[in-house]
């Protein structure tokens, strides 16, 4: 078994295809970091100016607002909200002034907090989250940015009281592993998924090609099959080389980022955000996108074996990857049991990060019940698997 | 030890083997000879498992057959068939691809050297195989096969494309291995060489393995001489029958024409010179009917 293992390797690393992928993996990881990631341009972000200038307007208002028995109830309501909310911000500038990082994140997560809860359960349709929430045709704004400044607002309480280095970078989410972070709650997945397809979708049917050179090999076709899969699998995670070129360009800009540093998670049961660090989300991260290749690579040496065209591994790896894409809706899973398809738990960073959660008024996305279906499936795959590839007649290449 | 028994292939209601059963035994080098499309790979196939038989079974140290796939994997471990040139991974050397054989059968490596060695490969081992000739190739298929050193080895056409030197160098390797309690089946055309080292040599006909040494005798003329001329004609063999219509005489489809010496028949050979010599057929040979010319006449 170790001898075939390391033919398959071998067969794996000089596969012509395979090479282009981490090829194209490393284009793709130097482009992101030096042009994507410089660019980037969160929502919240530590903008001295903008808080200056809301600071000033409002401190201007209630200098010279004079309250009677005339004033307009609006007039009152921002009175009585805008000097708590004032003196928050003038936290936030004092400590910019002192490079006060600390007092930052204090003053600013307890601005997030006071923020969202005047706009949220005070001021609905009189005042409003960050603007840019509310592009065109997004129906769910004041979702998003209800979100968002929660998220924010526990992000820094989590700056404030923990111990890791802050800086700027930090607080918008620039470094090394923040930015990880965020791929991670995008597109990331998606490409390691269809990245595991590509490089599973020939490695049985690829032996068509040496049938005489192969065939006869004293092992198993069940243990071929193992082999085959454990080396997609390895071939799937080292998509990580190519891809921490781009991480290490990133960590050189912007730093690499600290393990501790927290992350919030999203509880729909408590409505609220817990936190949790860099390294346990990584890892939750890994650990799902882990089960997520196993599924893949039963999926298709079931269908390598069954089907046995290369389009079909495509084709059908394709559909379990993107058919969220198909039925999702906002707010589905309040309605429909979708925590049961493998598809759902495609978004593996906002699985991790409960915004599927929040997404889905569902408690059931997360990250135990995507591990469940996953490795449900996964046995499923390799039973039906594991019973045609014993079964007498069976021929490994026709 | 590998028995086959009534070993039976059907494809479409054609019977490509019926009812085969025979014993190859250690030590012994067994040449099938037959057409294209006889049958030869057919067995061979069936003998891997690559192919299930209507009927019978293959059954190796008078104990495995293929009834389940874990004895399939022993006896893999205990045959092997040699690969197809073509299909030989071009990016990679063919010592890569030696040692891919070795470790697969779990032989002892310094078999890889040797057989580079003996047959005369250290020049372009470690190249990477798409830069080789035909022949480099199939001496390299030859000797993967000779480093996974399994107890039974099958060789479908294994002197393809190689020069007479090179066929030498194979068949001493073959002599070898023979040595070593291997049994060797070799699927070729190069009667000759065939004749030369293989223990028994099989036809294959109509489904069926035909020993050579049995067809001598059904032909009747095993152990008898034979006149063998060349370049034989109809006219010629009418011309001879009706000169002397005691003896067989046969043209085969190689246009030799075989006349057979009965014996105690002295007298006749001089007769029969005699008489070529008149009709102007100077070049012929007399002795045993050669391998060739009873496949060109069992075949035709």
């Amino acid at each position: 078994m170790r001898a075939y293992f390391k033919f398959e390797f071998i067969q794996f690393m000089f596969n012509k295809k395979n090479i282009a992928i981490y090829v194209i993996l490393l284009f793709f990881a130097c482009f992101y970091a030096l042009k994507m990631a410089p660019s980037y341009d969160p929502i919240e972000q530590v903008d001295r100016e903008e808080i200056e200038a809301r600071f000033l307007t409002r401190e201007d208002f209630l200098t010279n607002l004079v309250i009677d028995e005339n004033t307009y109830p609006l007039t009152r309501f921002a009175a009585a909200i805008y000097p708590e909310w004032n003196e928050y911000d003038k936290q936030r500038l004092d400590a910019i002034d002192n490079n006060d990082l600390k007092k930052y994140a204090e003053s600013t997560y307890k601005w997030y907090e006071y923020s969202d809860f005047m706009i949220f359960r005070n001021g609905r349709d009189l005042l409003y989250y960050n603007p840019r929430y509310y592009t065109a045709g997004n129906l769910y704004a004041t979702e998003d940015g209800h979100y968002a400044y929660m998220y924010s607002a526990s992000r820094f309480k989590g700056y404030a009281e923990g111990n890791s280095d802050l800086s700027m970078d930090v607080f918008e989410e620039r470094t090394a592993l923040q930015t990880l972070q965020r791929l991670l709650h995008g597109y990331l997945p998606l490409i390691l998924l269809v990245s595991c397809i590509l490089f599973t979708a020939d490695i049985v049917l690829k032996d068509k090609r040496n049938p005489t050179l192969i065939k006869g090999f004293p092992i198993s076709i069940w243990k071929r099959l193992l082999v085959k899969g454990g080396i997609a699998l390895i071939g799937s995670f080292l998509t990580v080389v190519p891809l921490s070129v781009g991480f290490f360009i990133i960590a050189i800009q912007n730093g690499f980022g600290d393990l501790k540093l927290p992350v919030p998670i999203f509880s729909y049961e408590a409505r609220a955000f817990t936190m949790i660090s860099m390294g346990e989300y990584l890892f939750q991260n890994t650990l799902l996108i882990l089960f997520w290749f196993m599924l893949l690579i039963s999926l298709l040496l079931l269908i390598s074996i069954t089907i046995r065209n290369e389009f079909a591994n495509l084709a059908l790896g394709l559909v379990v990857v993107f058919a969220e894409f198909y039925y999702y809706v906002r707010g589905l899973g309040f309605v429909k049991d979708i925590q049961w398809y493998p598809s759902s738990y495609v978004q593996v960073g906002q699985i991790i990060a409960g915004y599927r959660e929040y997404l889905n008024n569902s408690i059931e996305l997360n990250l135990t019940n995507g591990l469940l279906v996953m490795s449900a499936c996964t046995a499923v795959c390799l039973l039906i698997t594991f019973l045609i590839s014993n079964r007498r007649g069976f021929k490994y290449l026709r | 030890m590998m028995e086959l028994k009534n070993i039976g292939v059907n494809f479409s209601g054609r019977d490509i083997l019926k009812e085969v059963s025979i014993t190859f035994h250690p030590r012994e080098i067994i040449g099938l000879v037959a057409p294209n499309g006889t049958g030869k790979s057919t067995l061979m196939n069936v003998i891997m498992n690559y192919l299930r038989p209507n009927s019978g079974k293959v059954l190796f140290n008078n104990e495995l057959e293929y009834t389940t796939k874990s004895n399939e994997v022993k006896i893999h471990k205990l045959v092997s068939m040699m690969p197809d040139q073509s299909d030989l991974y071009n990016h990679l050397s063919g010592k890569q691809h030696l040692k891919i054989y070795s470790s697969m059968w779990d032989s002892n490596p310094e078999l890889i050297e040797s057989t580079i060695k003996a047959l005369g490969m250290e020049s372009y081992v470690n190249k990477k195989t798409g830069t080789y000739s035909l022949g480099m190739r199939q001496r390299l298929c030859f000797a993967m096969q000779i480093v996974s050193d399994t107890q039974i080895m099958l060789m479908d056409e294994v002197m393809n494309g190689l020069d007479p030197t090179q066929v030498e160098i194979i068949s001493q390797t073959l002599v070898k291995k023979k040595a070593e309690e291997k049994t060797i089946i070799i699927a070729s055309h190069l009667l000759e060489n065939l004749e030369k080292y293989a223990n028994r040599i099989f036809f294959v006909k109509n489904g069926k393995l035909d020993l050579v040494e049995d067809i001598y005798k059904d032909l009747g003329v095993n152990g008898n001489a034979v006149i063998r001329i060349p370049e034989g004609t109809a006219e010629l063999k009418d011309k001879l029958s009706v000169a002397y219509p005691e003896l067989n005489i046969q043209l085969l489809a190689n246009s030799v024409m075989l006349v057979e010496l009965p014996k105690g028949g002295s007298g006749i050979l001089e007769k029969v010179s005699a008489f070529l010599s008149e009709n102007h057929k100077q070049a012929f040979s007399v002795g045993k009917m050669s391998l060739s010319d009873l496949y060109s006449k069992y075949y035709h």
